[in-house]
């Protein structure tokens, strides 16, 4: 056992960390990340900054040289994570292409696809947003309704998407759509969001601006060369993208971020150091970050090592998420106006985590999967 | 990082399963105990070398020791004997086990395995004492707790050990971190213990594991266990006290859920003492409180993270203000 950073990662960190004080704006903190990483603004400064990773080789280390990568392992592209997530997610939403839709695009991709959108992604100036969930179907996916009927070399799309971040400015969206009456008759299809009849309409919500949008399809007109694989195939093929993100958001990194920003302010207020009870609970909640940090580079450490999926990663999501909602908890206990005009950078950490246990698959859905593939009991009835 | 087990130690732990399993078995007729301290495998490990693991291949390989013997239902002292009190004490010095670590502001008080302790580790905040334990000198305690609890007849003549100047600190270090390894053994056998449990004992007609509301805590339970398996055993690694603190933190603070939901899975059977379920959660109740519990912990932590502000800091924050 090793607990240690090699030499070399604590290097790739420190070019992370040079990246992004070359590419952050003065005003990142005042003006950028109050508005949230799914705001028109983030989502346009992404392009440029993403293009900024790419030519310094940060954007897609860890793809294969071919597609644009160096080759880099899991670690390093875990350390960029961190790192990102700890600047408030310059990147946008175009982690998603960097960490699941591309690498999902060599796998199952035509080489049209390929050529076309890989290099879309690895230039950083491409907005993807994620088609998955409607109205009826958000975790039962099985459920899903939005229709796409096949008419020469064409798909006819009707239906609806919702809660899909960043569709206002996306370039493209990766989509599941039903293409038979069968549970599992699910195909992908690779939207450009510019196409004749579709409409984004954006409605308000407890998250910053930009992330709930609803998506409307009325008759649009998709290329069968744009299908993702076979027609059906949309089981497999989420199920190999949702793989990639086994890690998940490295939540306790940005959690004792804002615990530290929390102790910042509790001390310039006078109300920290002399104060037993909340060093006691910020001690407990910088334990429970440390827990859930161990967990996650437990996961990582498997991925590097090609082990079989398991379980850990679901570990590693439900401790993350105690965490942050402890830490939300204390944020509401101890700063009376911390979502009315209080402190912004915190108030975004408190904006952002209140889907944290929705997104990337509900927590009760990670609780049944641990429950039952990990511990070996017995399905629910 | 790596998180897998080097072949050094995994033939460390094999080795040690092998005898914990052989000779590890609860007799028959302490069932119904709160506690056994097995004195034979105390022995047998002694002699078979793995109480000088730490001084020979490092606090990470004594911290798995500590791990692996706390999975069993019978008790073996090693989180002081093989753990903190080499870690703690000079090389060319060893103690006689079992050992007790004592709180020197509770000296009047009942300690976790004073009864069996042929040596006292005694904090007393700066300093420490190397205290050998006459026979005799101690009164057993009885307790609902699974470890042997006594306290001393008279207060013990503390000039009669060795003083060792300034090792409170790095006692109460290595204790914390004892307490995460032998919290996270305990803690896990009992969570498995429980799952075997629910999924044989059936009520309306199923499984007690099939119900979602006992799956989900009894996961919770299940990764309170994991991630303190890791915290004590990069406690270990580092020697860094606030992974320590860290690590001792995170279990006590969790122990009332693991008590709470363990027990309350077995149903009936989870107040008695036929059921072994109470050798594993009442050896982690025992741990909650020591070297202040997860208080004085948390604020070990927290004290280490955001260390108070020097003068020249304090004016300019009152100037702010």
């Amino acid at each position: 056992m090793e607990f240690a950073w090699t030499a070399e990662q604590e290097e790739y960190r420190k070019r992370v960390r040079t990246a992004l004080d070359e590419l952050l704006p003065d005003d990142w903190d005042e003006r950028y990340v109050p508005e949230s990483y799914a705001s028109d603004l983030q989502v346009e400064f992404s392009r440029d900054f993403c293009a900024g990773l790419a030519e310094r080789g940060l954007l897609v280390p860890h793809w294969p040289k071919q597609y644009g990568g160096n080759g880099a392992d899991d670690w390093c592209h875990f350390i960029l994570n961190e790192e990102m997530k700890a600047a408030g997610e310059p990147r946008g939403p175009q982690y998603m292409n960097i960490n699941w839709i591309g690498p999902t695009l060599m796998t199952f991709g035509s080489e049209a696809q390929k050529e076309q959108h890989l290099k879309g992604i690895a230039s950083g100036r491409v907005i993807w947003c994620q088609g998955f969930s409607e109205p009826n179907a958000g975790t039962d996916l099985a459920a899903l309704r939005t229709r796409a009927e096949r008419v020469g070399d064409h798909y006819i799309v009707n239906g609806s998407k919702i809660w899909t971040s960043y569709a206002r400015t996306a370039d493209w969206c990766f989509m599941l759509v039903r293409t038979g009456p069968g549970k599992k008759d699910i195909t992908v299809l690779l939207t450009p969001m510019n196409a004749p009849g579709i409409s984004v309409t954006s409605f308000p919500g407890l998250i910053k601006d930009g992330h709930l949008n609803e998506v409307f399809f009325t008759d649009v007109k998709i290329p069968v060369v744009n299908r993702v694989g076979e027609e059906g195939q949309g089981w497999k093929i989420v199920t190999h993208a949702l793989s990639f993100e086994r890690v998940g958001v490295p939540r306790y990194h940005t959690g004792l971020q804002a615990l530290h920003l929390a102790v910042e302010q509790l001390r310039e207020e006078g109300r920290y150091d002399n104060d037993p009870v909340i060093q006691t609970r910020v001690g407990a909640l910088a334990s429970k970050f440390e827990a859930a940090r161990l967990l996650t580079y437990l996961v990582v450490d498997q991925r590097v090592k090609k082990s079989e999926a398991n379980t850990d990663s679901n570990l590693s999501r439900i401790t993350s998420l105690e965490a942050t909602t402890d830490l939300m908890n204390f944020l509401g206990d101890v700063f009376p106006n911390g979502l009315a005009g209080g402190n912004v950078l915190l108030e975004d950490y408190y904006r952002i985590n209140i889907p944290a246990g929705i997104t990337g698959g509900t927590n009760e859905i990670q609780l049944d999967l641990i429950a039952q593939r990990g511990l070996g009991l017995p399905r629910s009835k | 990082m790596d998180f897998h087990l080097t072949e050094d130690q995994q033939a460390l732990v094999s080795a040690l399963q092998s005898i914990l399993q052989d000779h590890g078995e609860l007799p028959q007729g302490e069932r119904l105990s709160y506690a056994y301290h097995h004195s034979g495998l105390q022995a047998l490990l002694k002699a078979s070398g793995f109480f000088d693991a730490a001084r020979e291949m490092g606090a990470l390989e004594a911290a798995l020791i500590v791990i692996e013997a706390a999975r069993l239902p019978v008790l073996v002292e090693t989180g002081a004997s093989a753990l903190v009190a080499p870690m703690l004490l000079p090389a060319n010095e060893g103690v006689d086990g079992p050992v007790a670590l004592i709180a020197g502001r509770d000296l009047d008080k009942a300690h976790r395995n004073l009864p069996i302790a042929t040596t006292a580790l005694i904090d007393l905040g700066d300093d420490v004492v190397v205290l050998p334990v006459a026979a005799g000198a101690i009164e057993t305690v009885k307790s609902v707790l699974a470890f042997p609890y006594g306290r001393f007849r008279r207060a013990p003549d503390l000039g009669a050990g060795r003083r060792i100047a300034g090792a409170g600190p790095k006692l109460r270090q290595w204790w914390r971190v004892a307490i995460a390894a032998e919290a996270a053994g305990a803690a896990d056998s009992a969570v498995n213990f429980t799952v075997e449990y629910v999924k044989q004992r059936h009520v309306f007609g199923r499984a007690v594991g099939s119900f979602q509301s006992v799956q989900h805590r009894l996961v919770q339970c299940h990764a309170i266990a994991r991630a303190t398996y890791y915290m004590a055993l990069r406690a270990a690694w580092s020697g860094e006290s606030v992974h320590a603190d860290m690590a001792a933190c995170y279990v006590q603070q969790n122990v009332g859920r693991l008590l709470f939901d363990l027990h309350q899975f077995h149903g009936g059977m989870g107040v008695t003492t036929e059921h072994l379920l109470h050798f594993w959660t009442y050896r982690v109740r025992a741990l909650q409180a020591e070297v202040g519990g997860v208080n004085d912990a948390a604020r070990s932590v927290a004290t280490k993270l955001w260390p108070a502000p020097t003068v020249a800091q304090q004016g300019r924050l009152v100037q702010a203000r």
